[in-house]
């Protein structure tokens, strides 16, 4: 078996006065001279300089080399220069390899002998690799123009939008009826109080009229596969009964439906709405949809059939079927957003147990002008409370429940305070553990609340109950008392009022984990997707092509939201801008005849990069997703997984050139 | 222990954090002994129970590894896979005389220029301490 | 659920009556047993479908060629829709559950019978005996000079009573020439007995002391070896003379039952180094010994595998230099197993220890 021919070119670097006098380059130029297939060896002033490059070009050509070592800096440094000199000489730029003589022999080294020879082991290593690398390419891949944005919320709205603005046709998924998500059940929006409605509808309109995107409501995603720009999705689109075609939103249907009484999940089951229903009046699309639990004939198979008699348009249909779109993506963007946490199980709170006891988004829908009570705060009695209790973290902040701040809570809370004092004039208390109001025009808005009389009370509320101190006392008959410690006046309270809200605290969204298994992106303990890089990559994921915006990702509020939604958005446009995607030339490589299927690489993989082929019984890398960490290479009982570049030959000669 | 001696020591070390670490050593010019020879991976993750067998076969006196903090690899969890990896191959060198102090993992962030400084200059203490690596004195392989 | 399968001829008659009737009965389609072929008296694992060939197999012979479970991964590589019923020694379950983890083998058709085990010969030793007296099969359970000619790796074994089973063939505390006990360890094995009209009934009282004695003993064995073995390893010139006449035939890794690389990297070409380099090698220390890469060898499968040895000794039976492999892989083995207390073949669950990492370390 007759090998090519390898002519090794080494380069030593004196980087100025930076190695030259630390150390003795002529010697480690002549000790190369000696090595296993080194042709040439030579010294030069600054090899990163174009003179310095020109001469490994020259040298490439004329003494016919096929393998450069430079001994110099770091490759952090110069690495790519090199390469790239390789190739314009015309060899592969991976038959290179870099000696790191100055930042790890003589900067580091004291003594001149040692740090010379320390250098001459260094280009043995690099010598002895080269020798066994290998020519790599990489390869471009065409990718698909277009974005999935999977939840229909503000964050989902906004990533849809900036998308769509750039040009790239974008699928925007919402599980219910309309767009919105939890912003749409608002009535105004701390700490500017600018009304949600004024900020909001216009960009659900747009959504609904942009020409790049296409809206599925009431439409699920069932399954994603493929990977970076080649994503086929499957899209569920429940029926609506209604021929969105034919609808033109008049609303005489919900009208005429005979059944009213079904709580309204729009507005937290405050009051009622019909069988066939959109959830508020500024759904977009305003297509109703047939509620088919309660229907009378699609539930009961009971004679009705009173909004078909009505629709003008003709747009009843009874027989609707559920329905699969398939449609291929280049990117997408995961905007499920939360649920609020639900406070039965913290009884002491008696949520669920006494009337007046409201969660905060039951609050936002009281206080809203087209909620149950045309935007009055009112009791269940039809009276403007006098007293108004506001407890904060409840669920956030809780060892028992969630570890977490919600980070909007406190915030929204003093948004009710405000608002009660303004609507009713009652008497409000905050019971906080931390006031955190950390955000542009936060603190003010807390200072603000403070001037305007809200009582601001630390401590954690240890009861709500309806025993009152004083029963003779007429004004407080009932209502209920309201038991905390106050910690900075170390004070037990106990405060009679008409309603207290609980400020529950963020989860992520019902079905968030099944959307993470169909992509592959992990979630945290809590059940938040997780992000890449905290810090340097906030919406990107371990999933090459699939990016995170809004509370999907963790608790935060709508500025932050709409920020994430655009830097997502960016992202998903940057890297489909291109029209092709560049695989990374250094990664994994599965030997067929080596792999013994067992699997074992799929389940190190984190970034899904390996399939297994069923039919031939083996694995195989996607290189377009693998990242090279080479996991897979080590847990691969068969040694049939090998990462390109650091190949168990490559490393292994470089130590063998060290140590023997 | 002989004044003499000067181990051998063969670092493998992640491109993301030690090796960068390493780098920032240099540019802050901090000095260390000789004795330590870089080698680099892409992460701490990709190293084969073969490489540490091989580097005491051939004679390394010490094996340090060196990779980012758990929760900063480059790779999410590559440093959390490789730890067992690395303790089984320690258990098994330690049956056959090399003493568990010859190998060391130890997670130095990219920002650490002073800790790798550090922990380098401590390792080839304790190898010093320990003496030649038992197999120095062999000749057939 | 404990029964007794009694017949005047003796325990291998009444194991083969069962065989019979699961195949004759249609339980399963076909039977996967030691059994002597016409050609040699050595049993070998072999699968057999009519129950007139029944009639050869010796599944309570102390002998064991190779650990079977290789071969019934074969068979078991994928859901055929075929019954299979298996009888295998408990290292060879042990192994075979390594393979399942491996992915090599799905266990869906198979109906585990473990054998309890006292122990096995090598392959000549007991052809030997076999020659000087026949009826081995029984013998070997009463006469207990021929226990002490049970291989090394049995000597320390305190795995004798298989695990993860459907059916149990239980030899302590029963006269093996009148019959044998059998404990169904699943609802298929209850099923299978229940089917077959064996009442339930108390396990002989002998059992547990016998049980217990032997686990003692072999425990004893096993640390003495341990400690022995620990000695001649404890540095590695040592571990250099006890494997100095290693010819790199690899033997034992062919073998090893949890060694299942289709192509071992010894013989890839990581290994296959240039003259340059074993030139260089020899000028630098004076003289290398050829082939090379014999510690590198035994170290790097002690790496690999070590986690999941299940000490069935075969590496030290097949070794044409009489290096006792077994020994260091028993001990080095259970050092690593202790580290991540993982016992190979314990539990079909449980992970491979390098495949589960703590989130929190160091
Ligand atoms: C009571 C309360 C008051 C608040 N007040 C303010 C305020 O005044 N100012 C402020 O800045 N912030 C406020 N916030 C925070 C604000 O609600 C969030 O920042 C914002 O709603 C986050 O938007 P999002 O799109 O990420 O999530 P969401 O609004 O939850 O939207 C997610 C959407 O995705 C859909 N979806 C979920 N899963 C799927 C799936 N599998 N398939 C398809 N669709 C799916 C949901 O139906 C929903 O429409 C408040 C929060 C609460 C709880
Ligand atoms: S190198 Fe890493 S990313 Fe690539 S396939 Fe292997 S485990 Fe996955
Ligand atoms: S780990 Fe190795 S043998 Fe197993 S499936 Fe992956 S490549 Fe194949
Ligand atoms: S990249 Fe540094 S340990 Fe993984």
């Amino acid at each position: 078996m007759k090998r090519d021919q390898i002519n090794i070119g080494v380069y030593i670097c004196h980087c100025g006065m930076n190695i030259s006098p630390k150390v003795d380059v002529e010697a480690v130029a002549e000790f190369a001279e000696g090595l296993a297939h080194v042709r040439i060896a030579r010294d030069y002033k600054f090899m990163c300089s174009s003179p310095g490059q020109e001469f490994i070009i020259d040298d490439i050509r004329q003494y016919g080399l096929n393998r450069i070592v430079v001994a110099s800096c770091s490759p952090r440094m110069h690495e790519a220069t090199f390469r790239n000199a390789c190739e314009t000489a015309g060899i592969n730029r991976h038959y290179f390899q870099m000696a790191n003589i100055r930042e790890q022999a003589a900067w580091v080294t004291l003594d001149t002998k040692e740090a010379t020879a320390k250098a001459m082991d260094l280009v043995a290593a690099a010598v002895a690799r080269v020798t066994y690398h290998r020519p790599l390419e990489s390869r471009e891949v065409k990718v698909n123009k277009s974005i999935l944005v999977i939840g229909g919320g503000i964050a989902g709205m906004q990533a849809a939008i900036s998308s769509g603005n750039a040009g790239y046709q974008v699928y925007l998924i919402e599980r219910e009826p309309s767009i919105g998500g939890h912003m749409a059940k608002f009535d105004k929006t701390f700490p500017t109080l600018d009304c949600a409605a004024c900020i909001m509808t216009p960009k659900m309109v747009e959504v609904g009229q942009h020409e790049s995107i296409r809206l599925f409501t009431y439409s699920e995603v069932v399954s994603v596969e493929g990977f970076v720009g080649n994503y086929s999705v499957r899209i569920l689109k429940k029926p609506r009964f209604i021929d969105e075609s034919k609808c033109n939103g008049c609303g005489i249907c919900m009208e005429k439906c005979p059944i009213k009484k079904i709580p309204s999940e729009f507005n937290e089951n405050l009051s009622f709405r019909t069988a066939i229903y959109s959830p508020f009046p500024q759904a977009v699309p305003n297509t109703p949809v047939i509620d088919p639990d309660h229907c009378r004939i699609l539930a009961e198979n009971k004679p009705c059939g009173a909004c078909e008699k009505f629709c003008e348009a003709g747009a009843i249909d009874f027989n609707q079927q559920p329905e699969h779109m398939d449609i291929t993506v280049g990117s997408i963007i995961i905007a499920t957003g939360f649920k609020a946490f639900d406070p039965e199980p913290l009884v002491q709170y008696g949520y669920g147990i006494y009337p007046e006891v409201y969660t905060s988004l039951e609050f936002e829908r009281l206080n809203n002008a087209t909620g149950p009570t045309g935007g009055s705060i009112l009791m269940k009695g039809g009276d403007f409370p006098k007293r108004v209790a506001i407890i904060h973290c409840v669920g956030s902040r809780d060892a028992q429940y969630r570890e977490y701040c919600s980070r909007v809570c406190c915030m929204y809370s003093m948004k009710f305070a405000h608002l009660v004092r303004e609507k009713t004039g009652a008497e409000v208390w905050e019971f906080y553990i931390d006031v955190r109001s950390p955000g542009k025009l936060y603190e003010e808005f807390y200072n603000r609340v403070q001037k305007e009389g809200v009582h601001m009370i630390r401590g954690r509320v240890a009861e709500v109950t309806d025993i009152l101190d004083d029963p003779e006392n007429s004004e407080d008959k009932g209502r209920l008392t309201v038991v905390a410690e106050n910690t900075l006046t170390r004070r037990m309270l106990r405060i009679p009022v008409d309603m207290v809200i609980l400020s529950v605290g963020l989860e992520p969204a019902e079905g968030a984990g099944d959307v993470g298994r169909m992509i592959g992106v992990s979630s945290d303990g809590n059940g938040w997707f997780t992000e890449l890089h905290a810090k340097l990559a906030p919406v990107s994921t371990v999933i090459k092509g699939v990016f995170l915006a809004g509370c999907c990702q963790g608790p935060k509020d709508i500025p932050d939201t709409v920020a994430q939604a655009m830097g997502a958005s960016g992202e998903a446009v940057a890297l489909l801008s291109k029209g092709t995607v560049m695989t990374r030339a250094e990664i994994s490589f599965i030997d067929p005849d080596l792999c013994a299927g067992c699997q074992t690489c799929v389940e190190v993989c984190v970034y899904n990069a390996i399939d297994f082929d069923e039919g031939r019984g083996i694995a195989t890398v996607n290189e377009l997703l693998c990242q090279g960490c080479g996991s897979c290479a080590v847990a691969c009982p068969s040694s049939a997984a090998s990462i390109k570049h650091f190949t168990n030959r490559q490393v292994m000669e470089e130590l063998e050139a060290i140590l023997i | 222990m002989n004044d003499q001696f000067e181990p051998q020591i063969i670092a493998l070390v992640c491109n993301w954090c030690t090796y960068t670490a390493a780098d920032l050593a240099g540019t802050s010019r901090l000095s260390y002994p000789s004795n330590v020879r870089l080698v680099r991976l892409m992460c701490t993750g990709m190293i084969d129970a073969k490489y540490i067998i091989k580097a005491f076969l051939d004679g390394a006196d010490g094996v340090v590894i060196g990779g980012c903090h758990p929760g900063d690899c480059h790779y999410i969890n590559g440093n959390l896979k490789a730890t067992k990896r690395i303790y089984g191959v320690g258990k098994i060198m330690e049956q056959f005389g090399f003493e568990p102090d010859r190998l060391r993992l130890k997670w130095i962030g990219a920002s650490e220029g002073l800790e790798f400084q550090k922990n380098m200059a401590e390792f080839i203490e304790t190898i010093k301490q320990l003496g030649p690596s038992p197999v120095k004195s062999r000749m057939i392989l | 659920m404990y029964s007794v399968l009694k017949s005047e001829k003796g325990g291998v008659f009444a194991v083969r009556s069962l065989l019979k009737r699961l195949l004759t009965e249609n339980m399963v389609d076909a039977v996967f047993v030691a059994a002597k072929t016409p050609y040699s008296d050595l049993p070998m694992p072999t699968l057999i479908s009519s129950p007139e060939n029944i009639e050869t197999a010796d599944p309570l012979a102390p002998v064991a060629p190779f650990n079977a479970s290789r071969q019934a991964s074969i068979l078991l590589r994928s859901d055929t829709g075929k019954r299979l019923a298996l009888v295998l020694r408990p290292c060879e379950i042990r192994a075979l559950i390594e393979l399942v983890k491996l992915k090599q083998c799905v266990l869906d058709p198979a109906i585990l019978i473990g054998i309890e085990c006292k122990g096995r010969m090598e392959n000549a030793l007991f052809l030997e005996q076999e020659k000087q007296r026949s009826g081995i099969s029984i013998s070997f359970y009463q006469d207990d000079n021929l226990k002490e000619m049970i291989c090394s790796a049995c000597n320390v074994c305190d795995h004798f009573q298989p695990v993860g089973t459907d059916l149990t063939l239980s030899v302590f505390g029963v006269q093996i020439s009148t019959g044998i006990g059998v404990e169904a360890e699943s609802e298929t094995g209850t099923d299978i007995l229940k089917k077959m009209g064996y009442s339930d009934v108390q396990p002989p009282a002998e059992r547990e002391a016998e049980l217990r004695d032997l686990q003692q003993q072999r425990l004893e064995a096993k640390s003495v070896l341990m400690e022995k073995t620990a000695e001649d390893i404890k540095d590695i010139k040592r571990f250099e003379t006890l494997i100095a006449n290693c010819l790199n035939c690899s033997n034992c890794r062919v073998a090893c039952p949890v060694c299942y690389c289709k192509e071992c990297v010894f013989v890839t070409d990581v290994f296959a180094h240039e003259p340059e380099l074993l030139i260089r090698r020899a000028v630098k220390r004076g003289m290398i010994k050829m082939p090379t890469e014999t510690t590198m060898f035994h170290l790097t499968r002690l790496a690999h595998i070590g986690h999941a040895c299940v000490a069935c000794g075969h590496c030290t039976s097949v070794c044409p230099s009489g290096i006792p492999v077994a020994d260091f892989f028993i001990t080095v083995g259970s050092k690593v197993q202790d580290l991540f207390d993982y016992e190979p073949g314990r539990d079909i669950n449980e992970p491979i220890p390098y495949l589960v990492f703590e989130e929190e370390n160091q």
